[in-house]
């Protein structure tokens, strides 16, 4: 029973695109705001996308490889 | 010892800096840019600060990759770097439980740090954390990890 309310999150890294998270997490900008803590969410890995820090499929472009 | 470990002293504590430890949080030469300067060589700068100076922003690194120790081993009792496997497991403790909390760091990495799992991009390799930093810019030659290599690349990205 407390594994379920064990606050964790997972993170999945999806091959040649974004970082996928999942669970108990939250997301703050620079200034320290909670941007984001609904899930899943898909964050930039390539630093190609036009909507930082999200996912907007430019990994594809920009041709990021594991 | 890792033959990428360097050393800095100014004659009265030698700052020890392991890379290979480093998550690259930011926090030092955000705070003491006259000490740490990552675009310089040798990145570290003992004459840009006093040793007080040094020494509280050595206390804030987040990680072990920071570390100092007085040259005069008389003052060897100030040495309070090298934590014990006893503090580290602590120091895990406390992270267990908490939430995730993910930060972006301007021009530079997510920083995490909680209870979390991170599976490789292999969809097989599953590692427990409670922190660590994640490439933002596509360069990294340690995928999904940072390595500092947003600097290098010059990325530049800010979110508020």
């Amino acid at each position: 029973m407390d594994d379920k309310k064990k606050k964790t999150a997972e993170f999945k890294v999806l091959k040649n695109g974004p970082l996928q998270v999942s669970g108990d997490f939250k997301l703050l900008s620079m200034g320290g705001k909670v941007i984001e803590s609904g899930n899943p969410i898909f964050l930039c890995r390539c630093g190609g996308s036009k909507n930082k820090p999200f996912c907007d499929g430019s990994h594809r472009r920009v041709g990021l490889r594991d | 010892m890792d033959p990428n470990d360097r050393s800095y002293t100014n004659g009265e504590i030698t700052v020890h800096w392991k890379p290979s430890t480093c998550i690259h949080a930011t926090t030092c030469y955000k705070e003491l840019g006259r000490v740490f300067n990552p675009r310089h060589r040798p990145w570290v700068n003992m004459k840009g600060a006093g040793t007080d100076k040094i020494i509280e922003i050595i206390k804030k690194c987040p990680t072990d990759a920071l570390t100092y120790e007085w040259n005069d081993s008389s003052k060897e009792s100030e040495k309070p770097q090298q934590l014990s496997d006893e503090a580290l497991s602590e120091s895990v403790e406390k992270m267990t439980g908490k939430p995730v909390e993910i930060r972006i760091m301007k021009n530079g990495p997510y920083v995490v740090e909680g209870d979390f799992s991170v599976t490789g991009a292999d969809g097989v390799e599953k590692k427990q954390m409670v922190m660590t930093s994640f490439c933002r810019c596509g360069a990294s030659e340690d995928m999904p990890f940072c390595d500092g290599s947003h600097r290098i690349d010059n990325f530049t990205s800010s979110c508020d």
